[in-house]
């Protein structure tokens, strides 16, 4: 028995819509995965570094005015997030609660100097800068020295330098791919309509008139792509944040550069590539629809 | 009045010489066979008239247009005066026979849905398939598509037919119809040219035939 033709038509468009769909929102979902890696990656490094803690000890003849002088220095450069005082008696506090002794009972007085504990901003964390900083705090005659771990600083930074550049290479390639799947995708749905296109062309159809709902469909077809592929995202985010609490990826400022990555590659994709298809068909000669 | 004017035509396709010193005309009105065996260039004359042919040289005119010199953008306006009708239909399979008109006209710049019925009405009865709008095309015959496929190249009242073998598919009887509406057509003020090997629909409906062989055009 024959098909019924509305639902053969119907099957038809569901598999050739669904699967290139399928295939377009496969390849966003890498795209989304990687600018997802990266943002992770670079937020990573950001919390990493604002939580280096640079430390001015302080001499134990320091003044109070001394103290308000750098406490305000401090307050005022705009490269600092955050500082803290911590006074002698603090700091001993500190010391019996972290190793259990009373230096107080062994040698009579309290060795441990006053500092201030401070957090500079992501983008101040680098050697120049460092060095900088702690040649400008040798000025104060009373800060004793400026502590903090200068190998590793130089290390993180020359480490995260390569893991940029490694990750970026990685999301080009990955991002040709995609780009080269979404076009192969719909010049093969383009190509099994080359006859229809040649039939519009025939009976007078300006070449608009033909291309409008070509790129309709086809960019439609990229932003339903798109948000599929944002879905997929979201729930790659929601798993890995149940097994690691401290990621980033509850909230939902993090997801906005991706969907806008995801969104805008689904698009300007989709758009492009079906403008070129359908453009060679309708500059295409009749005969030479054979030989392609 | 011509509409067609070839003088010292040269056809190619890619660099392959098709028909040449073609000198050619039709007029308003005029009903023109074009016989010759498969692969004398029937058809690329045929679509040179609708520039999906390249003119290698000479002088070309069709209505106001160069064919030497027409730019893309002409093109779409020059069909529109042209109805073409092919051998194997070349109907849009995914839509009705009314869709299919409808997008014809909407393609040619129609926008009234109240002249687009009534146009789309009138082809239909012409071809005498007022009731058959609703249809699929592969739910119509050999001969019921071509029917459609004539309506369709009535609907922007074409000043000229083109037909590329238009019975090639059709049984003799159904063929012999074909061509009795194309001659009525033509009475009725539109030049037609029509494609054929078939001797006996010729015999049957005569009129000024032209033989293309050995690359030329000559009338018989």
């Amino acid at each position: 028995m024959s098909k019924n033709p509305e639902k053969a038509k119907r099957d038809s468009f569901f598999n050739l819509y669904f699967t290139s769909t399928i295939s377009i929102a496969v390849s966003l979902f890498m795209v989304g995965l990687v600018a997802m890696l990266l943002l992770w990656g670079s937020s990573a490094t950001r919390y990493t570094k604002e939580n280096l803690v640079v430390s001015l000890v302080l001499n134990d003849s320091t003044a109070n005015d001394d103290i308000k002088r750098i406490e305000s220095y401090l307050k005022s450069a705009d490269f600092i997030r955050q500082y803290h005082y911590i006074s002698k008696e603090e700091a001993l506090r500190e010391h019996i609660a972290d190793i259990g002794d009373n230096p107080v009972e062994l040698i009579g007085f309290n060795p441990i100097k006053a500092s201030f504990e401070v957090n500079l901003k992501a983008d101040f964390i680098n050697d120049d800068f460092l060095k900088n900083f702690e040649h400008k705090l040798e000025n104060y005659q009373f800060i004793d020295n400026v502590a903090y771990q200068k190998v590793m600083i130089s290390d993180f930074n020359n480490n995260i330098r390569k893991i940029s550049i490694l990750l970026l290479l990685i999301s080009s390639i990955l991002l040709l791919i995609t780009v080269v799947l979404i076009n192969n995708t719909i010049r093969i749905s383009i190509y099994s309509k080359r006859f229809i296109i040649n039939t519009m062309k025939l009976v007078g159809a300006k070449a608009w008139f033909i291309r409008r709902p070509f790129l309709w469909r086809f960019v439609k077809n990229g932003l339903i792509a798109s948000f599929i592929a944002c879905v997929g995202l979201f729930g790659v985010g929601y798993y890995l944040q149940r097994i690691d609490m401290s990621l980033p990826l509850y909230d939902y400022r993090f997801y906005l550069p991706i969907i806008v990555v995801v969104f805008v590659v689904g698009f300007v994709v989709s758009f492009f590539a079906a403008l070129f298809g359908i453009n060679r068909y309708i500059r295409m000669k009749s005969d030479d629809l054979y030989f392609i | 009045m011509k509409i067609i004017h070839y003088k010292e035509v040269e056809l190619c396709h890619d660099e392959l010489i098709v028909l040449q010193d073609i000198n050619f005309s039709v007029s308003e009105g005029e009903f023109i066979y074009l016989c010759g065996k498969t692969g004398s260039g029937k058809s690329s004359l045929l679509k040179s008239f609708y520039a999906d042919m390249p003119i290698k040289r000479g002088d070309a005119r069709i209505f106001d247009y160069d064919l030497t010199k027409i730019s893309r953008m002409q093109i779409p306006f020059l069909r529109r005066k042209i109805g073409i009708i092919f051998q194997d239909f070349q109907l849009l399979n995914d839509r009705s026979v009314r869709q299919n008109l409808e997008f014809v006209l909407k393609a040619t710049g129609w926008k009234d849905s109240r002249q687009i019925d009534e146009q789309i009405d009138l082809v239909l009865n012409t071809v005498g398939l007022p009731k058959k709008g609703y249809k699929r095309p592969h739910q119509l015959s050999g001969g019921e598509q071509q029917r459609i496929v004539i309506a369709r190249s009535l609907l922007n009242s074409p000043q000229l037919i083109v037909a590329d073998e238009p019975t090639g598919n059709l049984d003799p009887e159904i063929a012999a119809e074909i061509v009795g509406l194309l001659h009525e057509i033509s009475r009725s003020g539109t030049s037609v040219i029509m494609a054929t090997h078939n001797m006996s629909l010729i015999d049957k409906y005569p009129a000024k035939t032209y033989i293309v062989e050995n690359e030329n055009i000559k009338e018989k």
